[in-house]
C-alpha cells in the first residue's frame, strides 16, 4: 500500500498537486493583503496550514509540495530583501529551517493519521462484512444457503462478478446463468474440470472468453474443495492487473476459507448433506419396510376372510373366532402401516391436495362408512343438514382425518356409547364435530393431544395405539386451510373434536345458463 | 344364472396371493386361471375364454395399468385391478384406461366377490341389451325413459335423467367425475365438479328413499360416483360382513 502510494503514477497525486498549490497561492495573497496593511514581519508559520491540509486530504507528496511552496513563496514576498528569493538575516534562515523541518514533520504525522483512519474505516467495513456473513451462516439452513452466504461474501470484498460452484454436478447442470451473472461456457468446463480435482487447484487458472473476459477459476481452499469452486470475472484488465487482482483474490480466499474454517463450515456443510442424506434413507427404508410388511399382509387378510366363510369351517364355532381374529388383528396392522406411511408422507414430501368441490355429507358419510366395522358397537348419530354449501377441498384427506378421529372416539370409549357427528356453518366457516362420551381429556391431555406420538397416559396401558392418529388427522386438515381443535368437559365427561374449514361461497364457480337443459 | 361356471383370470406375481384368490374364487363356484406376469396374461386372454380379469397393478414384467389398456384394444372383458396404495388420481386413470373397478388391498374376499358379480352382470346386461337397471326400489328403464321409485313414474329435468342414464349405463360400477361431466355437459365442462355436486344433490332427493345417507346414488370420494344395484352390493368396501353367508349366484 505504502509502496503504491508513494511510487505509484504521478498523475494519480496531480489533483491533489493542483489543490495544494491553489491553497498556497490563495494564502499567499490574503498574507500578502494583511502583511501590507498591518505591517507584519514575516508569516512562514502561517504555511503550515496548507501543509497539514494537503497531508491529511491528498498524502505526503502534496504535503511536502506545499513545504516547499511555503518555504519559496515566504522567503520571495515577505523576507527582506522582499521579491527575492535570497534571505538576509541569519535569524530569519533559521526560521526557514525551522519551518521546513516542522512542515515535513507535520506532513508526516498527518498522513500517518490519514492512513490510520483509512484502514479503520477498511476494518470496520470488513467486520460488518464478516459479522452479516457470519450472521448469514448461522441461519443458513442447508449447504446452498452456505454456499449463498460464501458468493455474496466473496463478491462484496471483492467488487466482482463471483459465481461459486459446490461441485463439479452443479457446474455441469448449469445453464450457466447464475445470481444474476452468465458464466461462459468455457469457464464451466474449467470448473467442472477444478471441482473434479483434475486441476491444480491451489493457484487457480485463467480462463479467457471469446469476448476477451478474463476470468479466474480455483478452489475457494486449496486443502479441501468442500468449500466449492469459485470462478471471478475480472474484466478485461491486463496482464500486469490481473495478477495484482489474482494476488488480491488469493489474499481474500486465504482470509476467507480461515474464517470458514473457523466457523466450522466444513464440517456445517458435510453434516447438512449428512443430514438430508438420513433422512432420505429412513424416509426410503419406511417406505419400503411398510411395502414389505403389506404384501403379506394383503394374503394374510385375503386367506382369512376366505376361510372364514369356508363351508368346512361354517360349524366349527371356535375356529371360525380365531379366523377372525386373525382378520381383525391383520387389519389393525395394516392401519398402523398405513398410519406410519402417511406420517412419513406428511414429514417428508408435505402434503399436496387435489382440491375440487365437494358435498361436506358425501365426505362425513363416506368416512362413517369407511369405519363401519370399528363402529359397529357404538350409537352412531348423524346430524347434518341437507343445504350444507359445498366446500373446496381435498375430500380424501378431510376423510381420512375423519376416519382417525372416530378411530380416536371409539377407542377410548364404552361399547354402546354414543358418538355423534354434527356439521354446521357459521361466520364463512363449516364446523364438524364429533362428539364421544368417552373418557374426557384432563387439561394437559388436551395441550397435547395434537402432538406426534401423543398417547393419553391414563390408557396407555389399556389402549393400543402409536400416537400419530390426531397428528395426522390435524396436518391433513391444515392442508386444507381447515384447523382442528379438542375440547371436554373434563375426565370420563366425554370429548368434542371439531373441524372448522373455510367456506368461500362467492369463490364458488356459477352454472352457465343451460346448464340444466 | 344357471349357466356354466364364470371363468376369472387372476394375474398377480404374489403366489400367496393366487393361492387365496383361488382358493376363495373356487368356493364360491367359479372356475380360475392364474397368471403370474403381464405375458403371461395377455397370453391367456387371447387363448382362452374369460369372463373377468383381475390384475394386480405391480407386474414384475410389465405395469398393471398397461395390462390393461392392452387387453382392453380388443377385448371388452371386464377388467377388475387390485393395487396396493391406490391414490385416488391413479384410480380415476385406470378407470379411464378401461379397467371396469378397482380393489385396494388389503381387501376382504366379500369385496372382491361383490364387485366381481357386478361386473359380470353388466357384462351379461350388455350382451343381452336387457334395458331395465334395478338398483333397490329404483327402476330405471333405459328404452323407455322412464324412472320408477317404488313402481311411481318420477318427474327429472333432462340433464337429471341423462345423468342417471350414464350411471344405469354403468351400473355397479364406478364412473369418474370426468366420464359423468363429459357424458352429461360436454368436454369442455370435465373439470366443472361442482356441477356435479349439486345434481346430484338434487337427484338423490328425488331417487333416494334417504337423501341424506344415500345407498342407491353413493360417492367414491375423489373418484366418481356409483349407482349401487340391489343384492351384490350391499355392504361391501369392508371384510366386516364376511359373517354373512356369502351369496352364490352361480
Amino acid at each position: 500500500m505504502d509502496n503504491a502510494t508513494l511510487l505509484g503514477p504521478i498523475r494519480k497525486q496531480l489533483p491533489g498537486i493542483f489543490f495544494t498549490l491553489g491553497l498556497v497561492a490563495a494564502l499567499t495573497a490574503i498574507l500578502f493583503i494583511v502583511v501590507w496593511e498591518s505591517g507584519l514581519a514575516h508569516g512562514s508559520i502561517v504555511y503550515l496550514i496548507p501543509v497539514v491540509i494537503a497531508a491529511t486530504r491528498w498524502g505526503i507528496v502534496p504535503a511536502l509540495v506545499a513545504a516547499v511552496c511555503g518555504l519559496l513563496a515566504s522567503a520571495y514576498f515577505f523576507y527582506p530583501p522582499a521579491y527575492s528569493f535570497r534571505v538576509k538575516e541569519p535569524q530569519e534562515v533559521i526560521d526557514l529551517v525551522l519551518f521546513v523541518f516542522v512542515a515535513v514533520a507535520v506532513s508526516q504525522l498527518a498522513n500517518r493519521l490519514k492512513r490510520q483512519l483509512e484502514m479503520a474505516r477498511q476494518r470496520e467495513i470488513d467486520l460488518r462484512d464478516l459479522y452479516a456473513f457470519s450472521r448469514r451462516l448461522a441461519v443458513a439452513f442447508d449447504v446452498s444457503d452456505i454456499h449463498a452466504a460464501i458468493e455474496d461474501h466473496l463478491a462484496s470484498i471483492m467488487q466482482r462478478n463471483v459465481v461459486l460452484f459446490s461441485g463439479a454436478r452443479e457446474a455441469s447442470d448449469s445453464s450457466g446463468r447464475r445470481a444474476g451473472t452468465t458464466v461462459p461456457q468455457r469457464v464451466l468446463a474449467e470448473v467442472v474440470e477444478v471441482a473434479a480435482g483434475r486441476h491444480d487447484t491451489v493457484g487457480g487458472t485463467i480462463v479467457t472468453t471469446e469476448s476477451g473476459e478474463i476470468w479466474l477459476v480455483r478452489a475457494v481452499s486449496p486443502k479441501s474443495l468442500e468449500f466449492g469452486v469459485i470462478a471471478i470475472n475480472l474484466g478485461r484488465e491486463s496482464n500486469e492487473r490481473s495478477d495484482e487482482l489474482r494476488i488480491r483474490v488469493d489474499a481474500v480466499l486465504a482470509d476467507a476459507t480461515a474464517t470458514l474454517e473457523r466457523l466450522g463450515v466444513a464440517h456445517a456443510i458435510s453434516e447438512a448433506r449428512m443430514r438430508s442424506q438420513t433422512d432420505q434413507l429412513r424416509e426410503a427404508l419406511i417406505g419400503s419396510v411398510s411395502h414389505e410388511l403389506r404384501t403379506p399382509l394383503a394374503s394374510i387378510l385375503g386367506a382369512a376372510t376366505v376361510l372364514s366363510t369356508a363351508p368346512a369351517l361354517r360349524q366349527e364355532k371356535k375356529l371360525t373366532a380365531l379366523v377372525h381374529d386373525v382378520r381383525d388383528e391383520a387389519e389393525r396392522l395394516n392401519n398402523d402401516i398405513q398410519n406410519l406411511l402417511d406420517a412419513t408422507r406428511i414429514s417428508s414430501d408435505g402434503i399436496k391436495p387435489h382440491v375440487e368441490w365437494a358435498d361436506p355429507g358425501d365426505i362425513i358419510n363416506s368416512a362413517v362408512d369407511r369405519c363401519r366395522h370399528r363402529l359397529a358397537d357404538r350409537r352412531v348419530v348423524i346430524d347434518v343438514p341437507p343445504d350444507l354449501p359445498l366446500i373446496h377441498v381435498d375430500p380424501v384427506l378431510i376423510q381420512q382425518a375423519l376416519v382417525q378421529i372416530f378411530d380416536n372416539a371409539v377407542k377410548y370409549s364404552e361399547s354402546g356409547s354414543q358418538i355423534k357427528v354434527a356439521a354446521r356453518t357459521q361466520d364463512g366457516r363449516l364446523n364438524i364435530d364429533v362428539a364421544d362420551k368417552g373418557a374426557g381429556l384432563t387439561i394437559p391431555e388436551t395441550a397435547k393431544i395434537w402432538d406426534r406420538f401423543a398417547r393419553g397416559e391414563r390408557h396407555a396401558a389399556t389402549t393400543s395405539g402409536s400416537g400419530l392418529g390426531l397428528w395426522i388427522a390435524s396436518a391433513f386438515i391444515g392442508a386444507n386451510d381447515g384447523k382442528v381443535s379438542a375440547t371436554s368437559e373434563g375426565p370420563g365427561l366425554g370429548t368434542t373434536v371439531s373441524i372448522e374449514l373455510p367456506v368461500s361461497q362467492a369463490a364458488l364457480p356459477q352454472f352457465e345458463s343451460g346448464a340444466d337443459e | 344364472m344357471s349357466e356354466p361356471a364364470p371363468i376369472v383370470l387372476v394375474v398377480d406375481d404374489e403366489i400367496q396371493i393366487r393361492r387365496f384368490l383361488r382358493t376363495g374364487f373356487e368356493l364360491n363356484g367359479f372356475v380360475v386361471h392364474e397368471a403370474g406376469t403381464g405375458a403371461e396374461a395377455i397370453r391367456t386372454a387371447t387363448l382362452r375364454p374369460i369372463d373377468l380379469v383381475i390384475v394386480d397393478l405391480g407386474l414384475p414384467d410389465m405395469d398393471g395399468a398397461e395390462v390393461v389398456e392392452r387387453i382392453r384394444s380388443w377385448s371388452s372383458v371386464p377388467i377388475i385391478v387390485l393395487s396396493v396404495r391406490s391414490t385416488e388420481a391413479q384410480k380415476v386413470h385406470l378407470l379411464e384406461l378401461g379397467a371396469d373397478d378397482y380393489v385396494v388391498k388389503p381387501f376382504g374376499m366379500a369385496e372382491l366377490l361383490a364387485r366381481v358379480r357386478v361386473a359380470l352382470r353388466r357384462q351379461m346386461r350388455a350382451v343381452s341389451g336387457e334395458p331395465t337397471v334395478k338398483a333397490g326400489p329404483l327402476t330405471i328403464d333405459l328404452a323407455a325413459r322412464a324412472v320408477l321409485l317404488n313402481d311411481k313414474r318420477l318427474t327429472l329435468t333432462p340433464k337429471e335423467y341423462r345423468l342417471l342414464q350414464v350411471l344405469a349405463q354403468h351400473a355397479g360400477n364406478v364412473v369418474t367425475h370426468q366420464h359423468l361431466l363429459k357424458e352429461v355437459w360436454g368436454s369442455i365442462h370435465v373439470h366443472d365438479t361442482h356441477y356435479l355436486r349439486i345434481f346430484v344433490r338434487k337427484l338423490r332427493q328425488k331417487i333416494e328413499p334417504h337423501p341424506d345417507t344415500p345407498k342407491i346414488l353413493v360417492t367414491e370420494l375423489g373418484v366418481g360416483y356409483r349407482l349401487v344395484q340391489s343384492g351384490a352390493e350391499g355392504d361391501a368396501g369392508a371384510w366386516s360382513d364376511t359373517n354373512a353367508p356369502a351369496k352364490s349366484e352361480t
